[in-house]
């Protein structure tokens, strides 16, 4: 390297003279990158293969959606079934249950009256809990409150009965006092 | 250190590859200056200079991701630029290289030596030089590439451009020594 090339080196930055347009140049180039972006997207959906893929992910999709969606129904139904039969297991044991109080004539009017209003209270808790149960299924919640509506009941029953039990007692130490 | 040069700015281009606009506008910055120079070099007309910067850096962030830390960012930019800009003379039918062909060319070593070394009167040298000329003093003392890089910058063998070199270097010498 002679002299003359060692000056232009070591002076290098001195030819760099010229300004560019800084902001003008750049808007040019965002706006190119911007429409390159918007061409690469349109051009990637109007490949065919791609057009194809779409099309094979978008079957499978509905298909899976479909099956996994009877698959559920079928599980619910299981469910209600199994529901529905101790549903109708309670509901026959209370009503008869109900029936027989309504019949006996060993209780007053009003524990008669007592007794079938706080059972209408559960039934309306019951129903409610039903259509809770069918929006939601799976709800350990609105199943446990099932449950424990049935066990109200039951205890109202056994209350009832333990009433009539008492009353009876006391009917015979009534008589075998007098 | 030689590894260290070769990931400057590695965080911008990394996440300008990612398409990240805001990076890509610091790279810009960064480099923008330089590249203008570059292609003002060799192209001369402000507008033409513009529309290649401009296509070099959509084209150098569009293809970001061929980049792999192989050069400098810069050199590899500059590249782009230059590339862009020859192909641009090209284009326009601007000589390149000089007409004449290397083979004729005779090692003449009575070379004049320069008068006075002064940055003005070698620019203004530069732009007297013929077409042809013009390039290969800029890509090789200015640009600070070698024999071989302009070869294939230039499409020419590495000898064509040593030989073209010193025939545009004499060139220049003399007309500098001409310049008051």
């Amino acid at each position: 390297m002679d002299d003359f090339e060692k000056y232009i080196k070591e002076n290098k930055l001195l030819f760099d003279e010229h300004k560019p347009d800084r902001t003008k140049l750049w808007s040019h180039i965002d706006v190119e990158l911007n429409a390159d972006f918007k061409e690469e997207t349109v051009t990637f959906w109007r490949s065919p293969m791609i057009k194809i893929a779409a099309a094979v992910v978008i079957l499978i999709g509905v298909f899976s959606l479909t099956t996994i969606f009877t698959a559920a129904n079928e599980s619910n139904d299981f469910a209600n079934q199994e529901l529905n039969d101790i549903d109708t297991y309670y509901k026959n044991l209370v009503s008869f249950q109900v029936e027989l109080v309504k019949n006996n004539a060993k209780l007053s009017e009003e524990d008669k009256e007592e007794f079938l209003s706080f059972m209408d209270e559960l039934d309306k808790e019951h129903l409610l809990l039903k259509e809770e149960m069918a929006a939601n299924l799976n709800n350990e919640y609105i199943l446990e409150a099932i449950i424990q509506n049935y066990k109200k009941r039951i205890e109202l029953i056994e209350n009832l009965l333990e009433q009539i039990k008492d009353s009876k007692k006391s009917d015979d130490n009534e008589g075998y006092i007098l | 250190m030689k590894t260290n040069i070769l990931y400057t700015h590695k965080d911008l281009i990394e996440k300008s590859k990612s398409g990240d606009r805001n990076s890509q506008y610091k790279l810009y910055e960064l480099y923008i200056d330089a590249m203008y120079n570059v292609s003002m070099r060799i192209l001369g007309i402000k507008e033409d200079a513009e529309d290649i910067i401009q296509d070099s850096f959509v084209d150098a962030f569009k293809n970001l991701t061929a980049f792999r830390y192989e050069s400098t960012f810069g050199s590899w930019l500059k590249r782009i630029v230059i590339n862009k800009s020859i192909n641009h003379l090209k284009l326009k039918k601007v000589p390149v290289i000089p007409l004449e062909q290397h083979e004729y060319y005779i090692g003449e070593e009575m070379n004049e030596p320069i008068k006075t070394m002064d940055v003005t009167k070698i620019k203004k040298g530069i732009a007297q030089l013929p077409d042809g000329y013009k390039q290969i003093i800029n890509l090789y003392l200015i640009e600070g590439y070698d024999h071989i890089e302009i070869s294939e910058i230039l499409e020419i063998s590495s000898s064509t451009s040593k030989s073209q070199y010193h025939r545009a270097k004499k060139k220049l010498i003399q007309i500098i020594n001409t310049l008051e």
